[in-house]
């Protein structure tokens, strides 16, 4: 012990089991337990009587002013202070002074009792930074935090969940009163039972539900709970809540989108398809299902063109889908023929657009294809139409110059022999010019019959086709001719089987048969005896007739154009008056058929007339 | 009269022929009138003339319509024989035909001959005029 300190220190306070000082008035140090030395490492020697801000140096001035306070305090109450002592790194203690009296109860100096608070503190610490990073979190998120304590019916909820309910921070909230914010029915009862659920047997829940604010707005929340356990029992309810008005408004309207879209894809007249890479099917719209023939777009989903189309059809298709996909070059508005594999062929006018992923590339490709089919069959009936149409006037036409050239011919000659017969002297020419007219004059009539049976022919097209027996006309016309037959010495081979049937008007196919045949044998080779070969069959609803000769033939380079003309002739025959070709095409053509030749000169010629089928 | 050594006549219309022979007599003195039903009749007629070392005619009345071989195609024969003198063929005939005359247009130009068109009636003036060597 140095000199100086007269006091000793007390063995009673040396025991003691805390950091405990007794000071003077002055603070210096009079007695200290063993432990304080230890919690503080001082040295004994140097502590006694040394003044407790010397001790401590990192004592703020405020505190010392404190301890006086205590010394002069007639309660005997302590009071808590904090201090850092640097000796043993960084911790925190509590200090509780109590004014050290003599028996006299006369204040003579302080006890102070040290306690290591630093664990305590930095736990606090701890709670607060939790706290305010969930405070950070609930403003930032939005998402707010509830606790229902259910021992005492508290429920505390956080800045964000008042925002929610619209009330200011002082507000109350009472249990019930949050369940009845909840809208009336679905949404009330189902977070009752959840909160009971939790209560009852710890669940925990997730719902969207919807809810009305303290201002009335009517708001969707998304509200989830879970149990608060305390020594294994259930003590209460905790959770979050998250105004997700916006996000079901988006929900709401992505979803009106969709079926906006669905919609309208589903009843546009155009078969709509997505296909992937692999050319599978993965939507399909309404048409493209009524197309196939299928209820329902499952039937469809995940089937490849190969499945659904005849397999030529398919490879075409297989071929687009690729160039397509390859080159991310659409295909627009290119006519295809479709086959479904039970056969059924439409003509579509189709687009495929690529879909390109993110990394540039195809991941398939939207088709877009409209049935023309019926727009072809009108097109094709209008294209025939046309065609009739040209056809007759080019007939007309014909027609015209026929009439004006045989006319004019006649008129021209009577012009010039009656100019002749004028001016001559002569009584024999006289005699010889007005025979000259009277030939004019039987030639002008013979060709007026000859036009007016062409005029009569064309416009009679309206004449009724009856269904006749071929083979019976044929016998008919073989008996009118026979005289004429057995004199050429002509014979006749017929292959046509008994039941083959034409519709026709039937004065025309006498003479459409008569023609032919007197033809064949007028123009018969003379050195051998001419044969008629006649056949029947049936071609893309034609009944052809085939009248085969083994007669002189027509060099058809040359006659070809003019053979069926009128006034042509194109053997040195007297009896050829060149208009029997004609008028029997204008036959076969009023009864919507045609007629064809084909010949070799000195083999003979082959007509082959075709009768339409249909009306 | 203008005298003229060979005329050749093409047309299937007995009456034409008769009119245009009349005609002729009138207006030209020529010994040498052949007359050929149709174009085949007289490109062979020709032809012979030809073989015979005769010159071939120095006019030509040529129909359209004939039967066997018609006016246009006497005439696209005609153009390839390799003849000593030029030629005048008249047209006679009553089409009107614009096919015709586009013909008639083309061969202008593909011949040395003179090629001349002309519609029936034809008068004895007409004829006076179109009878002439080439």
């Amino acid at each position: 012990m140095n000199g100086t300190k007269t006091t000793l220190n007390n063995p009673l306070v040396k025991q003691l089991p805390t950091a405990t000082v007794f000071t003077n008035k002055k603070f210096e140090v009079i007695y200290a337990s063993d432990k304080f030395f230890s919690d503080f490492s001082f040295d004994t020697n140097k502590t006694f009587g040394k003044p407790i801000n010397e001790l401590f140096t990192t004592i703020s001035e405020d505190w010392e002013k404190k301890l006086y306070n205590y010394l002069s305090d007639e309660t005997h109450e302590g009071n808590i202070n904090y201090s850092l002592n640097s000796a043993s790194g960084s911790k925190w203690y509590k200090w509780t002074c109590a004014a050290w009296q003599n028996e006299t109860n006369e204040t003579i100096g302080l006890i102070i009792h040290f306690e290591d608070i630093t664990e305590k503190k930095l736990k606090d610490e701890e709670t607060d930074q939790l706290q305010s990073l969930l405070d950070a979190m609930c403003m930032i998120s939005k998402i707010g935090v509830w606790d229902y304590d259910m021992i005492n019916d508290k429920l505390v909820c956080c800045d964000v969940v008042r925002e929610i309910y619209g009330v200011s921070k002082d507000y109350e909230f009472s249990f019930d009163n949050a369940i009845a914010s909840y809208k009336d029915g679905y949404s009330r009862n189902t977070i009752s039972m959840q909160v009971h659920e939790t209560m009852s047997k710890g669940k925990t829940w997730d719902e969207k539900l919807q809810f009305t604010t303290a201002k009335g707005e009517e708001v969707w929340v998304q509200v989830a709970g879970m149990p608060t356990y305390l020594d294994g029992k259930i003590v209460g309810v905790k959770g979050i809540l998250q105004n997700i008005e916006k996000q079901v408004q988006t929900e709401n309207k992505t979803k009106e989108n969709e079926l906006l879209l669905r919609t309208l894809i589903d009843n546009l007249p155009l078969n709509v398809f997505i296909k992937d890479t692999e050319s599978r099917k993965i939507l399909v719209n309404k048409s493209e299902c009524d197309y196939m023939g299928v209820d329902s777009p499952d039937d469809l989903l995940g089937k490849s063109d190969f499945d659904l189309f005849h397999e030529e059809i398919a490879s075409i298709s297989r071929a687009e889908d690729l160039h397509v996909m390859e080159t991310l070059i659409p295909m627009l508005g290119k006519e295809t023929i479709n086959i479904t594999k039970d056969g059924r062929q439409a003509t579509f006018l189709t687009s495929k657009i690529p879909l390109t992923g993110n990394n540039g590339k195809a991941q398939g490709l939207v088709g877009i294809s409209m049935d023309i089919s019926d727009l072809k069959q009108k097109e094709q009936e209008l294209r025939d139409l046309i065609n009739v149409t040209s056809q007759q006037n080019k007939k007309l036409v014909n027609f015209a110059h026929i009439v004006s050239h045989n006319l004019r011919s006649h008129t021209a000659n009577f012009s010039m022999l009656l100019d002749f017969l004028t001016n001559e002297k002569n009584e024999e020419e006289k005699i010889q010019i007005v025979k000259m007219l009277t030939q004019a004059s039987d030639n002008l009539l013979e060709t007026l019959e000859n036009l007016n049976e062409v005029v009569a022919i064309n416009s009679n097209v309206n004449l009724e086709r009856k269904p006749i027996r071929l083979n019976q006309r044929i016998v008919s016309v073989k008996r009118n001719l026979k005289e004429f037959l057995v004199n050429n010495n002509a014979k006749i081979v017929n292959s046509i089987s008994e039941h083959t049937t034409v519709k026709v008007i039937p004065s025309y196919i006498d003479s459409i048969l008569m023609n032919f045949i007197t033809n064949a044998v007028k123009y018969r080779h003379p050195d051998r005896q001419p044969i008629i070969n006649l056949s029947a069959t049936s071609e893309n609803g034609f009944i052809v007739l085939s009248i085969e000769d083994n007669g002189l033939g027509i060099d058809l380079k040359k006659y070809g154009e003019k053979l069926f003309g009128m006034y042509k002739t194109f053997h040195d025959h007297s009896d050829s008056r060149g208009i029997g070709l004609y008028i029997t095409k204008n036959q076969i053509e009023a009864m919507n058929g045609k007629v064809t030749v084909a010949s070799e000169v000195g083999l003979g010629t082959t007509f082959k007339i075709y009768f339409n089928e249909q009306n | 009269m203008n005298k003229i050594e060979s005329i050749c006549i093409i047309d299937d219309d007995p009456i034409t022929v008769f009119g245009i022979q009349k005609m002729l007599s009138l207006v030209v003195d020529c010994d040498d009138i052949a007359v050929y039903r149709n174009g085949k009749l007289a490109i062979e007629g020709i032809k012979k003339r030809i073989e015979e070392n005769k010159k071939a005619p120095q006019v030509i009345f040529l129909d359209i319509n004939m039967p066997i071989m018609d006016g246009w195609q006497f005439l696209d024969e005609f153009i390839t024989l390799d003849l000593m003198n030029k030629v005048r063929v008249n047209i006679i005939t009553s089409s009107i035909d614009t096919f015709d005359l586009q013909n008639w247009e083309n061969f202008k130009k593909k011949t040395e001959h003179t090629i001349t068109y002309n519609n029936k009636p034809i008068r004895k003036e007409h004829v006076a005029e179109i009878t002439k060597i080439a």
